[in-house]
């Protein structure tokens, strides 16, 4: 039995090195100013569930900087990698770009859409974060703050913020979004309305 | 065609009124998801996602946490051990932290390798093949990705000897999408050199 991959898979295989590298590249382009929208969004986000309103997401470097404006200043800081949030760009680009024709037949819409779920990820992620250092790790505060559920609850939702939604969230999207061009490569037929010809 | 007729007619179609509000978008979406799944490759990932969801799960479960992966990370650290003594590095395990004289590194949940192998098992799981392929396909994925594994915690050891100062990009950014990009072309490779052979 001899292995005889499908012309797709090939050129897909090919694109893949080159793709993983644009995809880098348009990562570190980004990472600055992502950083910033998703600190923004998270403190937003935060606040919006929270009384009084002094939740606060910096960005420092690669890092976010998560605490709040009624405590001490010095006190109650936590540094938390962006990188670790949203490195699964990086895999998600590699696997979009290489594809063939990605951005043909509403590609690009598709791509917006995917991102758009991703960002949300990615805000959610480190939502996880902050609630979990304002639940765990602030002392009698958290305890007076954070019922034993929410503590669960939380711990729960970053545990699978941090590994299985992190890690699948790429080729999740990528056989979602891309069914039509992701799932020949594989043999499934993903179009839902007859090819033309 | 009355006023009514044409609104519904509108709806079914998905059509944007004057003032731009979708008539029936969402419904035409649902419809859209539900040929999408009523596909091979829908039912794929329909599929695919709930095994996912069950696998992460189970690996989650304290019971499992502690009787498997805790010591599954342990078996990896020895693994790395064993590689890194070939290279004399003299090294040690306590629990999950790979010691040497010249570096320490502590293997957490999410470096382990278990993550991309539930990538790649949910994927040759969900995927409509005979479970003799299945199965070789498991084992021969758990291999793999256990010497991708090693490689990566062997690595990052020396970038921690090497460049300290790199250790964190390389063992983010860099290896954990290679993990993730590997799963996915193991998953790729299996379907083609064994799901799809019998097509061949």
């Amino acid at each position: 039995m001899r292995w005889r991959g499908t012309p797709d898979l090939h050129r897909f295989l090919r694109r893949l090195p080159l793709a993983l590298l644009a995809a880098v590249v348009l990562w570190a382009l980004a990472k600055p100013a992502y950083g910033h929208v998703l600190a923004t969004v998270t403190q937003a986000l935060a606040r919006a569930t929270e009384n009084p309103r002094a939740a606060v997401v910096r960005v420092d470097g690669n890092y976010a900087m998560i605490g709040r404006t009624d405590f001490r200043a010095g006190s109650g800081w936590l540094k938390t990698s962006l990188i670790q949030i949203h490195y699964n760009l990086i895999p998600f680009l590699a696997l979009v770009l290489a594809l063939p024709g990605p951005f043909g037949g509403r590609g690009w819409r598709r791509l917006a859409l995917a991102l758009a779920v991703m960002v949300l990820a990615h805000v959610l992620g480190l939502l996880w974060q902050l609630k979990c250092f304002y639940a765990f790790d602030m002392g009698p505060w958290s305890e007076a703050n954070y019922s034993a559920v929410a503590r669960n609850v939380y711990g729960t939702l970053r545990y699978f913020w941090d590994l299985p939604v992190t890690f699948t969230l790429p080729l999740l999207l990528w056989l979602g979004f891309f069914a039509d061009r992701a799932m020949p490569l594989v043999g499934l037929d993903g179009t839902t309305t007859p090819r033309r010809t | 065609m009355s006023a009514h007729d044409d609104t519904l007619a509108r709806c079914r179609r998905g059509d944007r009124g004057v003032d731009g509000v979708v008539t029936g978008g969402n419904n035409r979406s649902v419809e859209k998801l539900k040929a999408f799944l009523a596909t091979p490759a829908g039912s794929f990932l329909l599929r695919y996602v709930v095994i996912l969801v069950v696998g992460f799960g189970v690996l989650a479960a304290k019971p499992v946490n502690d009787h498997v992966v805790e010591p599954y990370t342990t078996f990896v650290a020895h693994e790395a051990r064993i590689v890194l003594n070939v290279f004399g590095e003299g090294a040690t395990v306590v629990g999950q932290t790979l010691r040497s004289p010249r570096f320490a590194v502590v293997i957490y949940n999410g470096c382990n390798g278990l993550e991309a192998m539930l990538i790649f098992v949910c994927g040759v799981l969900a995927f409509p093949s005979p479970w003799r392929r299945k199965l070789l396909g498991i084992a021969l994925g758990f291999l793999a990705i256990q010497v991708v594994n090693i490689l990566r915690v062997v690595s990052l050891f020396y970038v921690g000897v090497l460049k300290p100062e790199w250790f964190s990009t390389a063992h983010v950014f860099v290896w954990q999408s290679v993990i993730i990009l590997f799963g996915v072309l193991l998953w790729l490779l299996w379907v083609q050199r064994y799901a799809m052979a019998r097509h061949a």
